[in-house]
């Protein structure tokens, strides 16, 4: 039994302390958006953000997560709205920039990735506003755990997103 | 009984029922045009928890709010196709609109029509959508004339909305409180890898008409990807359902000696079960299936085996012991059947080996699957499966029932580029044998390293050239022998361990699907140079008959199957050939063209738009592999799959001192014909090339004598986003061609030869071998 924080809710949690946070996500709060994908954090497809930072859910055990802010790929719209003072009702009916980006660009092929992508997407235009290719580059692959990895070989489309989406925050988001 | 109206459609008969309210009516029209085809048909739609594929609502629904629905048994992942080009393709033949096309239904056994893989999705440009559509469109007009009350030449219809005479009537309207009743002749075998397939030559909107194939469309199921709203398979959960992890043996050949004894007190909840060599731990909760399974597997104790013989000597191996005589030769068309009285006459020659390792296709995520047997016999499984149908008919033989017993329910998942073709991708048999064992569903996931060392992969190859250059240094005969194991086991491996009935493994006496045989798979494209011979040897899976289990290293076909193992040798001996004549590597393949046939004017194109737009410096190869420097090159790749012509240029740089190859550049120019989705298609290409460039440099199965030895993203790396090249990509749509090819497949072929000619470019050293990893490009510049 843990009580963890999941996109601005706190949420009740019957697995055990050391249950890896994304079993706890996807089977009992039924948030969909982080996968499994190799259980050893070496992909990033099952990432979130802890308290604004991409991390692994994993290898992140819940007692790890504690009281920490988790958000899903579930809670960018939200997060987005309260960083721009949207209503929450506004919130709702939004996307992040970042998803919206990713739609714009027609960014997953099979799409697995894509969680742990915008997820590392989102971070990354938390610190740096406009980053560069090779900024944005170094971010998938050099920043948290492992590099993202993407076996349909989206990753033009993800640089071409993450810079449409850099241009949208700036004017204050797609819509 | 309704009275029934029968009019003979191109070949298909139409019925027009009035006011039917049931839908038990899927019998209209059986025998009618007394052909064999009908045999097939009548078969398929016996078959329960299958829509009839003879009936054109199987296929298009057209509803009263003027929405259309439609159904195909191909399985979308992440090529687009079902969701844009399928949809275009519709709109097309219907002359109705993209956006009417609400909904697409793909890949479930129960609720699709036709079966097949996730391949060739377009079917060399008449995929089964396109010719339902066609028929259903004639059908369109039947009901309008009659409606309408005027001749079937005087109506037109725009957006979907049927005019002449001066009156109009939208297709909603005109079908409301209606039902058209239109047979679609079909053939084939449902439940095999091929599916069904429509037959007949319905009426095709001609090409120069299209308004909505050639347009940008987005797909339909990005946004809910995006969103988190998709079902993927991984979200699917049932009632009373179980958590599974398997454990498999300890080794490719390894009999079970005695299962771990699972610790009740620390997993009060789980159970084991045990099946022949099937070991699985199913519990409530996952983390306490993934832990109680570890513990069984640390006290389960298995055979020992040792039949591999390990990837260090694997061509070795190939090449001394394994088996080329039992299994027929084959030759392609164009092939003669003796070269040597022109080879013995060339002035300068090439004789080179090339070998390709095994490699893997490497999902993101690992294979699973959920199955519900049910006390009544009915099973269900959700899954993603890029064959519902032929899973379905491996399952029924499994269990020893009728496919019409099992339900297969296809959700997005992670791209395995082949893997799941044949009907099955690992886990959805164990999931059905699991809980046909337990009595509720289990929902069985395969951990990282599982998915690396149980899953099938795609087979190493070898290929012995030699080409013949006349004194004016061009080609005057050349001969490739590709010799390559089975690519193809569709065995579930569960079932195999288990000790359940399967199909039988690739053999010399099976055909098609299932053969040892090793077709040739890459056209010969330099119809200047006829004296050829191409001829393909094929051998058992290394390992599999050795093993007790018959399991050794399974081979399936992965992105460009066959094709990609013959295309490298021959396009990089292309490329010797050239440098051997002092020609510009691309020049020399212009002038080795039939130019002035239709074929050869396409391959000439690709040729030259990628020489422009690449920036490639027409020359000879001018190498040198000494010095410190990094060093420069380019390489040329060419090949014809599907229907589409495509060229590729790599541009590289090299540092001789570490063997570091770095992708620069990456041009590909394409020629479909009919480009349908441009964006689409362009994505599609970037991604195969992405895929190309880590297959080309990294990528390579780890194994020893046991079994496979890589198991996790470290062990097996793949091209991360700071490697990528920069990628251009050229479609040249060519509506004149008349029809589209495909677009999801050659891509990822394309950049190993490519690569591989860059480095002899600038290096002056060739390696005859994948991948170019630093460690063989050392050696090789070494040599």
């Amino acid at each position: 039994m843990a009580t963890i924080s999941v996109n601005g809710m706190k949420r009740e949690i019957q697995a055990s302390a050391d249950t890896p946070l994304l079993y706890a996500l996807r089977n009992e709060l039924e948030l969909s958006g982080p996968q499994f994908g190799c259980g050893l954090a070496q992909c990033g497809a099952c990432s979130v953000l802890l308290d604004g930072k991409e991390i692994r859910s994993c290898t992140t055990t819940l007692a790890a997560v504690g009281a920490k802010e988790v958000t899903t790929l579930e809670g960018l719209p939200a997060r987005w709205g309260k960083q721009k003072g949207l209503s929450p009702t506004d919130a709702e009916k939004t996307l992040h920039p970042v998803q919206q980006a990713w739609i714009e660009e027609q960014v997953p092929l099979c799409g697995f990735c894509q969680n742990g992508m915008m997820i590392k997407a989102t971070e990354l235009l938390e610190q740096n506003a406009t980053p560069s290719v090779s900024e944005i580059k170094d971010a998938f692959t050099k920043s948290g755990p492992s590099a993202h990895l993407c076996r349909c070989g989206s990753y033009t489309a993800i640089i071409a997103a993450v810079q449409l989406a850099s241009m949208q925050m700036a004017k204050g988001g797609a819509r | 009984m309704n009275q029934r109206n029968q009019t003979s459609v191109y070949g298909a008969a139409l019925t027009r029922r009035g006011f039917v309210k049931t839908g038990g009516a899927l019998m209209v029209g059986f025998g009618v045009a007394g052909t064999g085809v009908f045999e097939s048909s009548a078969k398929a739609a016996t078959m329960r928890n299958t829509l009839d594929a003879t009936l054109p609502e199987s296929w298009i629904e057209i509803h009263p709010d003027n929405t259309i629905l439609i159904r195909t048994g191909k399985s979308d992942f992440g090529q687009s196709t079902t969701f844009t080009a399928y949809r275009q393709i519709v709109a097309e033949e219907l002359n109705a609109s993209f956006d009417a096309i609400t909904t697409v239904v793909m890949g479930d056994t129960d609720r699709t029509p036709d079966g097949s893989g996730a391949f060739d999705f377009l079917g060399s440009g008449t995929p089964n959508i396109r010719k339902a559509a066609a028929y259903t469109y004639q059908a369109l007009l039947d009901l309008a004339s009659q409606r309408l009350g005027i001749p079937k030449t005087a109506i037109s219809v725009k957006d979907g909305v049927a005019s002449g005479g001066g009156k109009s009537m939208p297709y909603g309207e005109l079908v409301k409180g209606q039902q058209l009743k239109l047979t679609i002749p079909v053939k084939g075998d449902l439940t095999s890898p091929m599916g069904l397939t429509v037959d007949g030559n319905p009426p095709m909107k001609p090409v120069s008409e299209y308004t909505v194939i050639g347009k940008s469309f987005r797909n339909s199921v990005t946004a809910s990807k995006v969103a988190a709203k998709e079902q993927w398979a991984t979200d699917v959960r049932l009632s009373g359902m179980l958590h599974a992890r398997m454990v498999h043996p300890k080794t490719l050949g390894s009999a079970l000696v005695q299962v771990g004894t699972l610790d009740k007190s620390k997993f009060p909840n789980a159970q084991v079960v045990v099946k022949g060599n099937l070991v699985g731990v199913v519990a409530p909760t996952e983390w306490e299936a993934i832990r109680a399974a570890d513990q069984v597997a640390s006290g389960t104790k298995w055979k020992d085996w040792k039949g591999l013989p390990g990837h260090a000597r694997l061509f070795d191996f190939l090449k001394r012991d394994a088996d080329w005589k039992t299994t027929r030769v084959t030759k392609s068309d164009k092939s003669k059947d003796d070269v040597s009285p022109a080879m013995s006459k060339a002035s300068k020659k090439l004789t080179a080996s090339y070998q390709m390792p095994f490699i893997k296709h490497a999902p993101l995520g690992p294979t699973m699957a959920l199955a519900d047997v049910r006390k009544d016999g009915t099973v269900y499984i959700y899954t993603h499966n890029q064959n519902p149908q032929a899973l379905r008919g491996e399952i029924a033989m499994m269990l020893a029932t009728q496919p019409d017993n099992i339900v297969v329910r296809t959700f997005s998942g992670p791209g395995h580029y082949g893997r799941s073709n044949g009907g099955n991708a690992g886990a959805e048999d164990e999931a059905v044998i699991l809980s046909q064992a337990v009595g509720k569903p289990v929902r069985v996931q395969w951990m990282r390293p599982e998915d690396f060392q149980w899953s099938t992969q795609s087979p190493a190859s070898m290929s012995d050239v030699e080409i013949g250059l006349d004194a004016n240094g061009k080609i005057a005969a050349y001969q490739i022998d590709h010799y390559m194991p089975a690519m193809q086991d569709d065995r579930p491996i569960g079932a195999v361990l288990a000790g359940l009935p399967t199909m039988a493994a690739p053999n010399e006496k099976g055909v098609f699907i299932g053969s040892t045989v090793n077709d040739i798979s890459d056209p010969w494209i330099y119809d200047g140079v006829v004296n050829i011979v191409e001829r393909g040897h094929g051998t058992f899976q290394v390992g599999e008959k050795s093993s007790p289990l018959t399991v050794g290293l399974r081979d399936h076909s992965l992105r460009t199957p066959g094709q990609f193992q013959q295309n490298f040798p021959r396009e990089l001996a292309i490329t010797e050939a050239a440098a051997l004549a002092g020609a510009d590597s691309i020049q020399f393949r212009i002038d080795h063209t039939k130019a002035d046939s239709k074929a050869g004017e396409r391959v000439v194109n690709v040729l030259k738009s990628v020489r422009e737009a690449s920036g490639w410096e027409t020359r000879a190869s001018r190498g040198k592999s000494n010095g410190s420097s990094v060093l420069r090159g380019q390489g040329v790749s060419v090949m014809f799959r599907s229907g589409t012509y495509w060229a590729c240029v790599a541009q590289i740089a090299v540092t001789p001192s570490t063997g570091a190859i770095t992708v620069e550049k990456v041009t590909v120019a394409v020629d479909p014909g009919i480009v349908v989705n441009p964006l689409q298609l362009k994505r599609q290409v970037e991604g195969g090339t992405v895929m190309g460039v880590s297959i080309a440099l990294l990528e390579e199965l780890q194994f020893d004598e046991s079994g496979i030895t890589t198991r996790d993203w470290r062990t097996y790396p793949i091209l991360k986003m700071a490697d990528i090249p920069e990628i251009k990509v050229v479609l040249l749509n060519r509506p004149e061609v008349g029809t589209y090819g495909g677009g999801s497949e050659a891509a990822n072929a394309l950049a190993a030869p490519a690569i591989a000619s860059a480095l002899f470019d600038a290096t002056g050293k060739i390696l005859r071998r994948l991948p170019l990893k630093p460690e063989y490009v050392q050696a090789a510049l070494k040599a």
